[in-house]
């Protein structure tokens, strides 16, 4: 982690961990007005993998989720499914969940369920067992005969989400997914798309929640005023941090306050947290802190999504 | 499409499950279906034709005025039945009894006519007439006129009655046949565009159009809705003629107007041509708006022209012949109501009828394309509602 800075995970540096890129985004602009909703937006997602994207309201996530499925027709840029760009029967094999959701309210939720997988090409009966299939796993068996909008919030989101799936579909772009859900129904839903994810199929996802998008994706993608932020796992994302270590030593405090380049954080918990400029060699830092006293604890804090979201935000 | 079922129909197929689900048009059937029979079989039950007169004659020397009684009622158009009667007191018991409407009793100088409460004016017009034309005869035959001398005198030749502007036999029912035309394709033509308006806002509004159109491509959303919303109207109003056309054959014998076995399988071509032009518009529509509450005003300047259209109705059953109502039954708006209207009233040329519809058509095409471009562009389309002028310009882009 220590010599990782300088190949830090670029906007360029989108790269797959898992195959070949399935889909890609590239160069993608839209303007709504004179407001630039995406600005040159790339990423790219492969089979097998989960990919979060984050960033604020407003910041693009979903000009560019509703640019993958078609719905918005982008000014520039190239969005290309398995080498080609998307069509439209390409996009039969695409599943979405539209950040406001969009069911039939009076629809009973096995006939909506039905009614969308045969608009992806399935015949009736494939439509029926897999709709059936998909209420099982998602806990909605004993609801299929009712109507969708005598559901709970968190079961309409359960439907939503087999709206997306029924058909099967090679790629999930769902926007906001969890937004609003109770603890134990994100449990489910994620479970649901790890598996997902574990079948090869491959999985778009936006979240508020960093702390979901960290647990459950292989890969982030991060927005910010409709510019890509960074691309890379999380780990290649953390580059983007200062390197910090916590230090605990048996001393007085404030032992490290000769030390140049280096800066105490407000630590929580054990010792102090300290953040290095790019220059400051580590081994100095463990130097001053073994003449300072016995040292019970040194190394490196992993930085959360969080931590690389702010520092990101605040450039 | 992978699948072996078209979007197209896919599509009109769960309009039209979701549809049949609803009570609302069930009770819209059943009420079309009894209106048009009610028209068709009513003036039956109220037109009964009338029963002869049954007439008491009391005694020979009134019975002996039977032949002159049915010439002169004949005559006048009244139907008699006569009755010899042998005395006054059974005579009058059968008139309470309402075996006879009248005994009359001639004797001499004196004629009574017994009744219950009154007799019909021209039946004792025609009474009067028979009674007087004996004693008259009576009178010369006492003055030496031979019997058939004074009989001649008295049969006059029948009045011949010329008419210069003669009226159709069954004007009340053709201008019944017309209203109820009138409104069964103003009615369906207007509540199924507004299940297309209402159809299309709710996907909209509902954000399920964002879902829908990942999968589906507009125009064919578009098709099959208002295919599926067709297919329950023209069903509706097709059960509506049938009923019609099985009540017509059960009381031909009764006042049916000639035309109506025209007028109600047009009626069908109509509301085909009728709904085509308006549910492509109420789509439009129902893709302008941002809130359900909304519906109402986008669709109103269809539905105030379709109302007035209708009202026009009422004038033309006055006057079916006026050169207005032939021009309007040409405009492809108006068409769909008012040539259904002029074919109940009136002859209508088949070439008219067909230019009407082949001009309805047109326009429906061309409306079809205008709307769905409107749809395309303004289904998934955040914001306010937007207004057909902003619509318009943004379907051009």
């Amino acid at each position: 982690m220590t010599a990782s800075r300088d190949d830090a995970a670029t906007p360029a540096a989108g790269r797959s961990t898992a195959g070949d890129a399935a889909l890609r985004v590239t160069g993608l602009r839209h303007r709504f007005g004179d407001r630039l909703a995406v600005d040159g937006v790339e990423f790219l997602v492969a089979g097998g993998e989960i990919v979060g994207l984050v960033g604020r309201n407003g910041a693009g996530k979903t000009t560019t989720m509703r640019a993958v499925m078609g719905i918005l027709h982008p000014q520039e840029g190239e969005i290309t499914w398995r080498g080609h760009p998307v069509g439209f029967d390409d996009r039969l094999r695409f599943g979405y969940m539209p950040e406001e959701r969009g069911l039939y309210p009076q629809m009973k939720v096995l006939p909506q369920l039905v009614y969308f997988a045969r608009l992806c090409g399935l015949d009736r009966a494939t439509a029926e067992r897999r709709a059936a299939e998909l209420l099982g796993r998602l806990d909605l068996a004993a609801r299929a005969q009712d109507q969708t909008i005598a559901l709970s919030h968190g079961n309409q989101q359960r439907v939503q989400l087999a709206v997306a799936m029924v058909h099967d579909p090679d790629l999930l772009v769902l926007d906001e997914p969890f937004a609003g859900l109770d603890p134990s129904v994100v449990d489910d839903l994620s479970t649901i798309l790890r598996g997902e994810a574990e079948d090869g199929h491959a999985v778009l996802f936006s979240s508020h929640q960093l702390d979901l998008i960290e647990r459950l994706c292989d890969r982030i993608v991060v927005l910010e005023d409709g510019r890509l932020l960074a691309a890379g796992t999380l780990d290649e994302l953390r580059a983007h941090l200062p390197r910090r270590l916590r230090v605990k030593v048996d001393a007085p405090a404030g032992w490290e306050q000769g030390l140049t380049g280096v800066r105490a954080e407000d630590g929580d918990g054990e010792g102090v947290v300290l953040d290095l400029d790019s220059d400051v060699d580590a081994q100095a830092v463990l130097a001053a802190a073994q003449a300072a006293g016995p040292i019970e604890q040194f190394g490196y804090e992993r930085g959360h999504l969080v931590d690389v979201y702010r520092e990101l935000v605040r450039r | 499409m992978s699948g072996s079922t078209p979007t197209v129909w896919v599509v009109a197929r769960r309009e039209i499950d979701e549809r049949l689900r609803s009570r609302y048009i069930r009770i819209m059937t059943a009420i079309s279906v009894v209106l048009v029979v009610a028209v068709i079989v009513a003036p039956s039950l109220f037109h009964k034709p009338a029963k002869p007169a049954p007439i008491g004659l009391v005694g020979t020397s009134t019975q002996a005025l039977a032949p002159a009684l049915q010439r002169a009622a004949s005559a006048a158009g009244v139907k008699v039945r006569l009755v010899d009667v042998s005395g006054t007191a059974v005579a009058r018991a059968d008139v309470r009894q309402k075996r006879l409407d009248v005994a009359l009793i001639v004797s001499g100088d004196q004629a009574t006519a017994q009744v219950r409460e009154d007799i019909d004016p021209t039946l004792r017009a025609v009474l009067q007439a028979v009674v007087s034309g004996a004693h008259l005869q009576a009178a010369l035959a006492a003055n030496g006129l031979p019997p058939s001398a004074a009989a001649r005198a008295l049969t006059p030749a029948p009045l011949a009655v010329t008419a210069l502007n003669p009226a159709p036999p069954d004007q009340t029912a053709h201008a019944l046949a017309a209203i109820v035309a009138g409104i069964l394709l103003y009615m369906s033509i207007l509540l199924y565009g507004q299940a297309v308006a209402q159809g299309v806002a709710q996907e909209k509004t509902s954000r399920t159009a964002e879902v829908l159109l990942a999968v589906v491509r507009p125009s064919r959303l578009l098709a099959g809705k208002v295919l599926g919303i067709g297919i329950v109207g023209f069903t509706q109003i097709g059960l509506t003629v049938v009923a019609g056309l099985i009540a017509n054959a059960v009381v031909q014998r009764a006042q049916i107007p000639s035309t109506t076995w025209v007028l109600l399988p047009s009626i069908l071509l109509w509301f085909l041509l009728g709904f085509a032009l308006y549910a492509f518009a109420c789509a439009a529509a129902g893709a302008l708006v941002a809130r359900q509450e909304e519906l109402g005003f986008v669709t109103m300047p269809i539905s105030l022209f379709l109302v007035a259209t209708f009202l026009l109705t009422y004038v033309a059953v006055g006057t079916p012949n006026a050169w207005w109502l032939t021009v309007v039954s040409f405009v492809p708006p108006m068409a769909p109501v008012l040539m259904p209207v002029r074919i109940a009233l009136t002859h209508v040329p088949a070439w008219q009828i067909a230019l009407s519809a082949a001009l309805t058509l047109g326009a429906a095409v061309l409306v079809a394309g205008i709307a769905a471009r409107i749809y395309s562009v303004a289904l998934v389309r955040g914001g306010a509602k937007l207004s057909w002028g902003q619509a318009l310009r943004l379907s051009r882009s």
